[in-house]
């Protein structure tokens, strides 16, 4: 499936958080990364609606394990993953990158309160949070 | 056969060598208990080192090398082996004897005041690395002791960390002997590659390896690499600048380390590769060539010097040089004719040049001066110095029946021979050069006595009493000049216990040496009285040479390699300023487009690769009302986060992105991302919140119109590459190989009884990551409460 609206929206989403990142005020740069993970995010999330169409949560129907999955991990054709042959037919997004994703929320929940409690501190020492004037820290 | 009271003498090695280390490890902690008595200490761990080394002389002086080793890194075929030869064993005597001789000197030598583990642990450092280079049986091991040798050496150098002059002659040692120890490295690694074998003894037992070697493509410059690696640390050749610098270091030190064991490290790979390159003409124009260079430079140039210790400095290199030409003496048929000469010169100089920096020692530290010009006529207020000083003097200079004249002898005669085979014009020239070093040597070395204490009383430059020195001092000074009158006068013990062995060790093969003071009217003999009447009359004109040296020094001051040295190093210096200026701006928005810049370049480049049009054509927008909806609400929010002035307005914005990206994962069919998003976003807008009440809005940044346009222009371009990655991968590139995923979907139920796939994943199929998620929480929690915390302490 592909989804050329979403796809534009990512892209508007990192081009107004890379314009934001360029800024001096330190508040509007954390503000810039907040919706660069978003696009991020966004971005990892909707390659996994390619493959299926169910949200991926198993309900009722038992999955027949490993019918016809070859795994392999033949380095000389470049290949590291189990190969999955055609026929086995995927029927729920991928998993893989909602797990990935909720793990990056999570992190990035982290790394904004860190930040924000950095740039606290920032303005207590320096009485500032414009980036140009913090040359002390240039060494 | 090894007496019963003898130790093993592979254990007795390893001790020998690792007993220094750990002893260094443990001096700090016990100078807290004795205090200045640290001193006594460290001596004792070096005679305990002599008394091992001392284990082995039996075995090794029949004529049985001793070679065992300890696996150590099996795969790059390297182990931690120990071949003691007579060679190893006569430099590890050395470094081992004149250490415990430096180390009581230095009790006295050293002001208490001084910071005296520091010094005593990097003399034991040191001493631990030159034991364990000169018993390395492979090449490695030998590298590492060896760097290791150079690294103590800086330390030493610059013990007196506040002189400027003290860092520059460190760093300038550092540089040249560490540099020229890559140089080595690289000639091992090609040795290795020749040979097949880093081990040292294989190499030397077996003649067809040898012979295999010596007829190689790579034969040359393997041999070069490895010559310039001896040569930067013996202070050969264009190398030999930074002994001079090297003065800088307490007297001992350079007594220690830069006259008697570390500069003889080069000197010992030579002769310790002797047997593998020699008899080749590469070997006598290389080894040969250098050492006759360097003799006589290092022995003219010393003229011009007025600090004693810089004319000890040139003439350790000059005598190093000595060296040098005599293990380069070779021919096919008699591959090592001056080995034996050399070998014996070796011990005689660690000897009276260690005796001689010990007296400039004894001289500085009760004077104040190191100045020539200020010394002289001390003769009588320092008698015992005096005639210590003499001795070891004339030893140097070659006088009998001191230890220098009877290896000057086998100089002279071994020059003769080498001038024999080359025939031709070098029948003259080679043994006139000979001669001519030794009328440098003769110079020079007279006018250290002369200039110290003989002559007039420099009264206005002197202390008013000049005391003689304590007898800790006076006692290893006078005991270095007894052992060059005993090994001068009966040579045969040295010989036979030390100087047969390490011949033997370098030719491998059973010498017969026979050295005596007295041989008869040789030519060799003569050649020595005409180096004492050319000495006396160049010593006459000493003052005017010196002058001449001055004036064309002022007149060319480039022709110089420490010239040559300075533009190097201050041109590197000023390169990497600007290089590190040109990269470090320090302003982060320079850092930020020029990442921009890559992600775009390399963004772009692969789309243009797999795709020939940059926008695919099968775009679809077939897309329900209500997502429509969202999304346009989404840019509509995140560009009010852009443009609002007021934070509270912003960060408003911000969270409605925020929400809105937590609908969007719903209908991507990823409810428990929504279900966090809702969550993070929900705290994060109130950690937002909590900070913009305590940072108020003081600064409201204006944006000309051309950062306006140029950051516009940036973030246009970031935007058009994500658009262009994303459209060409969901449409163009095709998966080479299959997701990770199937395994995960059919693996969740049976394996780990999970409905919830990406729950599975999370919990348990990837319950790593989560772990490290849980890690980067916490530690910005402990990081938000330290800053927090921090706070305190300044108000």
């Amino acid at each position: 499936m592909n989804n050329t609206l979403l796809s534009i929206t990512i892209a508007l989403l990192f081009g107004i958080g890379t314009f934001l990142i360029l800024r001096k005020d330190l508040i509007k740069v954390v503000i810039g990364l907040s919706i660069l993970s978003h696009a991020v995010n966004l971005l990892i999330v909707s390659t996994g609606l390619f493959n299926g169409e169910k949200v991926p949560i198993i309900t009722g129907e038992h999955i027949e394990p490993s019918s016809g999955t070859i795994f392999t991990d033949d380095l000389a054709n470049s290949i590291l993953a189990p190969i999955v042959p055609e026929s086995a037919e995927m029927i729920y997004v991928d998993p893989l990158v909602q797990a990935l994703v909720l793990t990056a929320i999570v992190i990035s929940l982290a790394t904004t309160a860190f930040i924000l409690i950095l740039i606290y501190r920032i303005y207590e020492e320096y009485g500032t949070t414009d980036i140009s004037k913090l040359r002390r820290l240039w060494g | 056969m090894q007496s019963r009271k003898d130790m093993d003498p592979f254990n007795a090695i390893i001790l020998a060598i690792f007993f220094p280390f750990v002893a260094a490890l443990f001096v700090p902690f016990i100078e807290k208990g004795i205090k200045h008595r640290i001193g006594w200490f460290s001596a004792a761990i070096a005679l305990i080192s002599f008394i091992l080394i001392g284990q082995v002389t039996h075995t090794v002086a029949e004529g049985h090398a001793i070679k065992q080793s300890i696996t150590w890194l099996p795969s790059a075929g390297i182990e931690f082996g120990i071949y003691a030869d007579g060679l190893s064993m006569m430099i590890g005597f050395i470094a081992s004897g004149i250490g415990f001789i430096i180390m009581g000197y230095s009790n006295s030598y050293m002001s208490h005041k001084e910071d005296l583990p520091r010094y005593y642990k990097y003399l034991l450092l040191f001493m631990g690395s030159m034991i364990g280079m000169v018993f390395s049986s492979n090449l490695i091991q030998l590298f590492i002791f060896w760097e290791l040798t150079s690294i103590t050496s800086f330390m030493l150098i610059g013990y007196w960390r506040n002189k400027p002059a003290s860092i520059y002659g460190a760093t300038k040692s550092l540089l040249i002997t560490v540099g020229g120890g890559l140089f080595m490295l690289a000639g091992f690694i090609l040795l290795h590659s020749i040979t097949g074998t880093f081990d040292i003894p294989t190499i030397l037992q077996n003649p067809e390896i040898v012979q295999n070697l010596k007829v190689h493509p790579l034969f040359l410059i393997t041999l070069i690499l490895i010559v310039i690696g001896a040569s930067a640390k013996s202070a050969q050749g264009p190398f030999y600048i930074w002994l001079p610098n090297a003065m800088e270091a307490p007297t001992p030190v350079s007594a220690f380390l830069h006259s008697a064991t570390m500069v003889k490290a080069g000197i010992y790979l030579i002769a310790r590769m002797h047997p593998i390159f020699s008899g080749t003409d590469a070997w006598f124009i290389l080894v040969g060539g250098i050492g006759i260079f360097t003799m006589l430079l290092a022995g003219f140039l010393a003229f011009r010097q007025t600090d004693i210790k810089a004319i000890l400095a040139y003439s350790t290199i000059s005598q190093l040089a000595y060296m040098m030409t005599m293990y380069g003496y070779t021919s096919y048929h008699e591959p090592g004719i001056g080995v034996a000469a050399a070998t014996f010169h070796l011990l005689n100089h660690a000897i009276f040049k260690a005796c001689l920096f010990l007296v400039a020692g004894i001289v500085a530290h009760e004077t104040a001066t190191r100045d020539i010009r200020k010394l002289g006529g001390l003769r009588k207020e320092m008698p015992i110095t005096f005639i210590i000083a003499s001795i070891a003097a004339l030893a140097m200079a070659g006088v009998p029946p001191l230890n220098g004249f009877l290896s000057k002898e086998m100089f002279y005669e071994t020059s003769l021979e080498m001038g024999h085979i080359l025939g031709g014009p070098f029948e003259v020239l080679i043994p006139a050069i000979a001669v001519m070093g030794g009328v440098f040597t003769f110079a020079y070395s007279i006018k250290l006595i002369d200039g110290i204490f003989l002559g007039k009383r420099q009264d206005h430059h002197l202390p008013q009493h000049v005391h003689e020195a304590p007898l800790t001092m006076l006692i290893p000074a006078a005991f270095l000049a007894v052992l060059v009158i005993f090994i001068g006068i009966s040579p045969s013990t040295a010989v036979y216990y030390i100087i047969k062995p390490a011949t033997a060790g370098i030719l491998l093969e059973e010498v017969h040496l026979h050295v005596a003071l007295w041989h008869g009217f040789t030519t060799s003999l003569m050649m020595t009285i005409a180096t004492f009447l050319i000495g006396i009359a160049v010593y006459t004109k000493y003052d005017n040479i010196a002058a001449w040296q001055n004036r064309t020094n002022e007149r060319i001051p480039w022709f110089s390699m420490n010239y040559v040295y300075d533009k190097i190093v201050d041109g590197a210096k000023s390169r990497a300023g600007d290089f590190a200026g040109c990269f470090q701006p320090g302003t982060i928005k320079t850092y930020i487009n020029a990442m921009l810049l890559l992600f775009v370049i390399l963004g772009t480049i692969p789309a243009l690769m797999v795709a020939a049009t940059l926008i695919p054509d099968n775009l679809n927008f077939n897309v329900p009302a209500y997502e429509v909806l969202i999304l346009g609400l989404m840019i509509i929010a995140a560009i009010a986060s852009a443009v609002l002035k007021k934070y509270l307005h912003a960060i408003i914005a911000l969270s409605a992105v925020g929400y809105l990206v937590s609908l969007v994962f719903i209908y991507l069919k990823a409810p428990d991302l929504a279900m966090t998003q809702i969550l993070v976003e929900t705290l994060t807008t109130i950690i937002f919140l909590l900070v913009i009440v305590r940072v108020p809005q003081i600064f409201r940044e204006k944006i000309s119109r051309t950062t306006m346009a140029k950051d516009l222009v940036i973030a246009s371009a970031v935007s058009l590459t994500v658009l262009i990655l994303l459209l060409n991968a969901t449409h163009e590139i095709v998966y080479p190989l299959e997701s990770l995923s199937y395994y995960f979907v059919e693996k969740s139920l049976p394996l780990a009884g999970g409905h919830n796939i990406v729950n599975v994943i999370i919990v348990d199929f990837r319950g790593y990551d989560t772990l490290g998620e849980i890690s980067v929480l916490c530690l910005a929690a402990l990081g938000t409460y330290n800053l927090i915390s921090s706070r305190g302490d300044k108000q």
